[in-house]
């Protein structure tokens, strides 16, 4: 005899027992109602200890109390009392109705209560296969799928199970599998059998079947069916089928997910090679405000203004150290940018201060320029990050300086143009094609015709770009052409606040 | 030469920084004292009175702001501090603060040396009572009262005057915004810098030659103003 079989057999004598109590104890009510009420016509009593067992206890238990009731009832209601002697032939007929009433009530209740467990169970089923589907629509990767499967399926069976998963090249990951295992697993994945049973080397039966029966890409799973063995299988077997194409659905819609997520690991090299640029360049820096400041001092110092050569040569050291200083300064400026760090400071400001502070800035580096201003005398305050926009300017200024002939002319000018004010500098320089205007702006674009002319990054009107948008504004270049010279402006909106310039009388 | 060589006390963890800020120093006739750390800076402080500090921010033992604000207690020394670009928030904090002006890093030495000596200056003149401030054609006599451009009177608003007296007081130094706000309108303006900017206009029509490129009241981006004044080169040693 098995366990499992001795334990419905304990499980069956309980509720017998439990009936028989029931029973016994309703005869002690009966009594007390016949001693103290004298009640005669009590036998109904004993359905109550029959309902009972059918609801709770089951069919054999329920039997078990009716022909005790009967019994009971025959020797303590029906004359001659409290002998199992039946006097009068309808007395009989009243006690078979009320055996065949009983028998009856017992069946009905234990049927009533076997559709209730059922209707209990198909509900969490229900419920259960629900959020299975719902974890499913929403899993971000295929992991959670089939973490998902293996929760779900081990649910449904109340069993143990494995989800074999498919590596790459198609194989499975079987080192964990018991050896016996191993074959079928293999045949399964190759997809010469849907689906087995077999038994491991414990005496364990299990139940195997591929994720997908369209893929082996999914892997095969295992249910760990115990000793029960394939009858089990049978009412769980279907509803397996459904979760596991559901599960395969989803898993074949998540193959374009699974270009999402290398997109993903993608930008995140992208992060970490900003991070990477900016601790280097905060690494740059600090031996560069070395060579810079030192620079400067032999610039000054007498003896080297004495001579002439070494004087242009502490001029290279420090126009170059300022040069990488910029060019790093550019490299922290793209980090912060693409990591979405620009966070504007707004205050009013006149818009010719943005542009004599940005020429104070780059004075040196115009030396070789002649510089026409243009700006315009009364100017509406501008709300922006002053800052951003200078930095920018200064951007569109080395532009200028860099692509057009020394000696030449850059026009700087700051002028209102309808509800913008408009900060442009115009070069005579090597002007852009329609091609490169359209591309002008882009991270890292430069003009194949400049590579030879000026050294650079890429990285300037992009980030000058950057800079105005935050501003709420835009970036503008404008050119004729080849050689026909460049106009880039930064345009800033006016604020419909901004103070009227009269607003405050002088005292 | 007659009068005792400045005493600057450098306060960087850089050894390079520091080398390269002794020469500089040296060169245009400083005696120069280092620390290396906040703490050994406010130590030598007490000890002897230097003429001007350089401070950089980024200490090893603390931050220079804290070494600012402790020197600040009880020391009036005109301090200058290294700071990193791309943070007015904190240049602002530190004028506030007690600084009395900041050079940003990378910086070449003539920059550093124009800043300090503004703010020797200022230490001498408050000291002395000299009642003069020159920058370039234009003097203001902080005693009587009289701006003059050229020789020639310029006539202006009390708050006008206001404005540019302060700016005097500190001349060659940054002038923070909220500073001058809460000196001319008073503590309820402190964030209305477009009440400046419009004054500022007016001012430099008055004193400058072309207001649209000023010359004398210089605008610091996102920090205040500064009055310019023309550097008084002192022949380099040898």
């Amino acid at each position: 005899m098995t366990r499992e079989a001795a334990l419905r057999i304990r499980d069956e004598l309980r509720g017998i027992l439990l009936a028989l109590l029931m029973v016994a104890v309703t005869t002690v009510i009966a009594l007390g109602l016949i001693e103290y009420f004298g009640v005669r016509r009590g036998s109904a009593l004993y359905l109550i200890p029959v309902m009972l067992a059918g609801w709770h206890l089951g069919l054999v238990p329920a039997l078990v109390a009716a022909v005790a009731g009967v019994l009971w009832s025959g020797y303590l209601f029906f004359s001659p009392f409290y002998t199992y002697f039946l006097a009068r032939p309808n007395e009989i007929l009243n006690l078979t109705l009320f055996m065949v009433v009983g028998l009856v009530t017992s069946h009905l209740a234990s049927q009533a209560k076997r559709q209730t467990e059922l209707a209990r169970r198909r509900e969490n089923e229900m419920s259960d296969l629900y959020a299975f589907s719902r974890r499913l629509a929403s899993a971000p990767a295929a992991a959670e799928i089939y973490l998902a499967i293996e929760e779900y399926v081990a649910n449904l069976v109340q069993r143990n199970v494995v989800l074999y998963e498919a590596s790459s090249d198609g194989s499975l990951d079987n080192h964990t599998v018991p050896a016996e295992m191993r074959a079928a697993l293999a045949e399964i994945q190759r997809g010469s059998i849907p689906a087995t049973t077999i038994e491991d080397g414990n005496g364990n039966s299990w139940f195997m079947r591929r994720v997908s029966q369209r893929t082996p890409d999914f892997g095969v799973i295992a249910i760990d069916l115990g000793r029960a063995g394939k009858d089990m299988m049978a009412e769980t077997r279907q509803r397996l089928d459904e979760a596991l194409s559901d599960a395969a659905a989803t898993l074949e819609r998540l193959d374009v997910a699974r270009t999402l997520t290398e997109a993903k690991m993608r930008s995140e090299t992208e992060l970490l090679r900003e991070a990477l640029i900016g601790s280097v360049s905060h690494e740059l820096r600090t031996p560069l405000a070395s060579i810079l400041g030192a620079a400067t001092v032999l610039t000054q110092s007498p003896v080297i203004a004495r001579d002439e050569r070494l004087k242009s040569l502490s001029s290279v050291v420090r126009d170059e150290a300022e040069r990488l200083n910029n060019d790093i300064q550019n490299l922290l400026d793209a980090t912060r940018i693409s990591r979405g760090q620009v966070k504007p400071r707004m205050e009013w400001i006149e818009p010719q201060d943005i542009v004599n502070s940005a020429l104070e800035r780059r004075q040196r580096r115009l030396s070789g320029h002649s510089i026409a201003i243009a700006m315009d005398r009364n100017l509406p305050l501008i709300y922006v990050d002053p800052v951003l926009v200078e930095q920018a300017f200064v951007q569109v200024v080395d532009n200028a300086a860099k692509y057009s002939p020394p000696g030449s002319t850059i026009t700087v000018a700051a002028q209102r143009n309808g509800h913008d004010v408009v900060l442009s500098v115009n070069d005579t320089g090597a002007g852009l094609t329609r091609d490169e205007l359209a591309r002008l702006g882009e991270r890292f674009f430069r003009g194949s015709r400049h590579a030879g002319l000026a050294s650079g990054s890429g990285l300037g009107l992009w980030i000058a770009k950057a800079f105005v948008v935050a501003n709420g504004g835009r970036l503008q270049a404008e050119s004729q052409g080849v050689d026909q010279g460049t106009t880039v402006s930064i345009h800033l909106p006016l604020s419909e606040h901004a103070p009227p310039p009269e607003a405050y009388p002088d005292d | 030469m007659t009068e005792p060589s400045p005493v600057v006390l450098v306060v960087d963890d850089e050894v390079q920084i520091r080398r390269f800020l002794r020469a500089g120093l040296e060169l245009d006739g400083f005696v120069v004292q280092d620390a290396e750390t906040g703490a050994d800076a406010l130590k030598w402080v007490t000890l002897k009175q230097p003429d001007l500090i350089i401070l950089d921010l980024g200490l090893p033992d603390m931050d220079g702001g804290d070494v600012l604000e402790r020197l600040r207690a009880w020391s009036s020394v005109p301090t200058i501090v290294l700071s990193v670009r791309s943070n007015e928030a904190e240049k602002v904090r530190l004028i506030q603060g007690g600084a009395d002006d900041y050079v940003v890093k990378p910086f070449g030495m003539a920059e550093l040396l124009a800043r300090a000596h503004a703010a020797m200056r200022r230490q001498v003149r408050a000291s002395s009572g000299e009642p003069t401030v020159k920058a370039g054609p234009l003097t203001i006599d902080l005693a009587a009262r009289i701006v003059t451009l050229n020789g020639q009177r310029v006539m202006m608003t009390p708050k006008e005057y206001k404005l540019l007296q302060i700016l005097a007081q500190h001349a060659g130094n940054v002038v923070t915004h909220q500073y001058l706000l809460k000196e001319v309108w008073g503590s309820p303006h402190m964030h209305d810098t477009h009440y400046l900017r419009i004054f500022v206009r007016k001012l430099r029509q008055k004193i400058e030659e072309d207001p649209t490129q000023p010359r004398i009241l210089l605008t610091e981006l996102g920090i205040g103003y500064r009055l310019a004044i023309p550097e008084t080169p002192k022949p380099m040693m040898q």
